[in-house]
């Protein structure tokens, strides 16, 4: 029962987390986004597990509309990082958000260098099916930025048609979460079916699931890249 | 690539149990005028339709070639009294095109009922057969019709093949399952029912080409296996067919060691007669989608070798 207290309450703080990043995106504010205080032990703890599982997104209205984040909420951001170190066994995704938030990091507080930061692997996109590669980055969906160019970036890249398909594939399946990730990347990626509809797709998802804060914070960053928003 | 006998053996169980189950393919002359005589006379026209394709193709076994015969001659036969029960039908309901669509396939493989001829040569020259209001997929299969009867088709297809939803290539995670179906029957028009691949104009080829395997991901794993051999069936139909491995091994494992193949999930319970009305179309897909895709695989060993 705890358990489930505990991964409630982190649900929560992820969800209230992404409705700031949401609507920092839409109101050109970044100081509304992540900026949590740490009242206390208990909270900075669950602070920083839902920037860890927001990843690099925490930061996107810095990212994306090129303001520099607020002291604070880079220091619960640099905390979460050095909190969250993927274990030895972790699975690429774990890897790959991580290494996106030690890049985010490095991008905006270049005070901060941790050293030179190589791609990790990866290699279990390249056989992946068109299902698992985009349930894979739709996990990833925080490294789908405008200019970035890293190996999973790369790898959706060369299979715009099966992202594509995985898009469909999730509106089907009412899975709007993936839906929306596979959505934002398929703005960055050039070779799009124009059949798929992507910007009616993206109304269609936020209609359907847009109450969900992290999914309106994959469509609002597809907006915005779509607008043409660079790093 | 799929196995070629998985596939050829899903036709093979199907027609078994066409063939042991042949009595479920009967009219009920004495049914309540508001539910229609003509109601039970479509799965017969399909039964043809497919037995068609089977002999088209020459890809079947020889047992296979001789059930679809014998299932043929008892349907023309037996069920529909030498055509006399078509001719009932037509002058029970003197516009339908049910009649004339049943009787089409029987035509084509060498049967003969005259007053039904006349009946389609008449209903061909009327404005009400112009104006009779269906869907757009529907409209397009009767012209296809009339063209293979011999009669320039009213209204033209080229007039009616970009009125359908798939000629219009539409946003491709709106489709569910009623225009699945139509576009499924769309690309059966467009093909002469796999007969003529090149029928499909290239834009919807590609189309589906790109947006089939969602589809078809999509219903297998709903265990939709009517719709999904239909689907199966449109894949057979493209230029590069993909004979879906998982969707093939999915659709034999949901076959019953009868030949059965269920609509949705598992078998229906219930009285024979019902489990039979609910059964046949998918078991008749299973036939046509395994006959397709098997002369496809062959055809393209064909060309490895």
């Amino acid at each position: 029962m705890e358990q489930s207290g505990t991964s409630s309450l982190l649900q929560g703080a992820v969800q209230e987390l992404a409705s700031g990043v949401v609507s920092a995106l839409r109101s050109g504010d970044h100081a509304r986004a992540a900026a949590p205080a740490l009242a206390d032990v208990e909270a900075e703890g669950l602070t920083l597990a839902a920037v860890r599982v927001l990843g690099a997104d925490a930061l996107l209205p810095s990212t994306l509309l090129h303001a520099p984040p607020l002291p604070g909420e880079l220091a619960v951001f640099r905390k979460a990082v050095e909190a969250y170190p993927p274990g030895p066994g972790a699975a690429p995704a774990v890897v790959w958000s991580h290494w996106a938030m030690r890049r985010t990091l490095r991008r905006l507080d270049p005070g901060h260098a941790d050293g030179p930061d190589g791609d990790p692997d990866a290699a279990w996109l390249e056989g992946a099916t068109w299902q698992v590669l985009t349930h894979q980055l739709a996990v990833l969906a925080a490294l789908a930025l405008p200019g970035e160019d890293c190996a999973v970036a790369r790898a959706a890249g060369q299979r715009p048609v099966d992202v594509a398909r995985g898009f469909v594939r999730a509106v089907r399946r009412r899975d709007w979460r993936q839906a929306a990730g596979a959505g934002r990347w398929l703005t960055l990626l050039e070779g799009v079916p124009q059949t798929l509809g992507l910007e009616n797709g993206l109304d269609f998802v936020e209609l359907m699931g847009g109450q969900d804060p992290l999914v309106a914070l994959q469509v609002r960053a597809a907006r915005l890249t779509r607008a043409g928003a660079f790093v | 690539m799929t196995d070629t006998r998985l596939i050829h053996n899903v036709g093979a169980g199907a027609l078994e149990w066409l063939w042991a189950h042949r009595d479920g393919f009967q009219l009920e002359p004495d049914v309540d005028p508001e539910v229609g005589f003509l109601e039970r006379f479509k799965p017969i026209g399909e039964l043809a339709m497919i037995c068609k394709v089977l002999f088209r193709e020459g890809v079947a076994g020889s047992r296979q070639a001789q059930l679809a015969r014998q299932l043929l001659d008892h349907a023309w036969r037996e069920t529909l009294d030498g055509g006399r029960m078509l001719v009932r039908g037509q002058l029970t309901e003197p516009l339908s095109p049910i009649p004339f669509e049943v009787y089409l396939p029987f035509k084509e493989l060498g049967y003969s009922q005259p007053e039904i001829e006349r009946a389609a040569r008449l209903n061909h020259r009327l404005e009400s057969w112009v104006a009779f209001e269906a869907t757009p997929t529907r409209r397009l299969g009767l012209s296809a019709f009339q063209r293979r009867f011999g009669l320039p088709p009213r209204p033209p297809e080229a007039e009616l093949r970009d009125t359908t939803w798939l000629a219009r290539t539409p946003e491709p995670w709106t489709v569910e399952g009623h225009i699945a179906y139509d576009v499924t029957h769309n690309v059966f028009h467009l093909t002469d029912w796999g007969e003529r691949p090149d029928g499909l104009p290239p834009g919807t080829a590609d189309y589906l080409a790109t947006w089939l395997p969602v589809w078809i991901d999509d219903w297998l794993d709903l265990e939709r296996w009517d719709l999904l051999g239909e689907l199966l069936v449109v894949d057979a139909c493209l230029p590069r067919p993909t004979l879906d491995e998982r969707a093939w091994e999915g659709f034999a494992a949901a076959q019953q060691p009868d030949g059965a193949m269920p609509a949705l999930r598992t078998m229906p319970q219930g009285a024979p007669d019902e489990v039979f009305d609910i059964v046949y179309h998918p078991t008749l897909v299973a036939a046509y989608a395994s006959v397709l895709a098997t002369s496809r695989s062959l055809s393209r060993l064909a060309q490895a070798s």
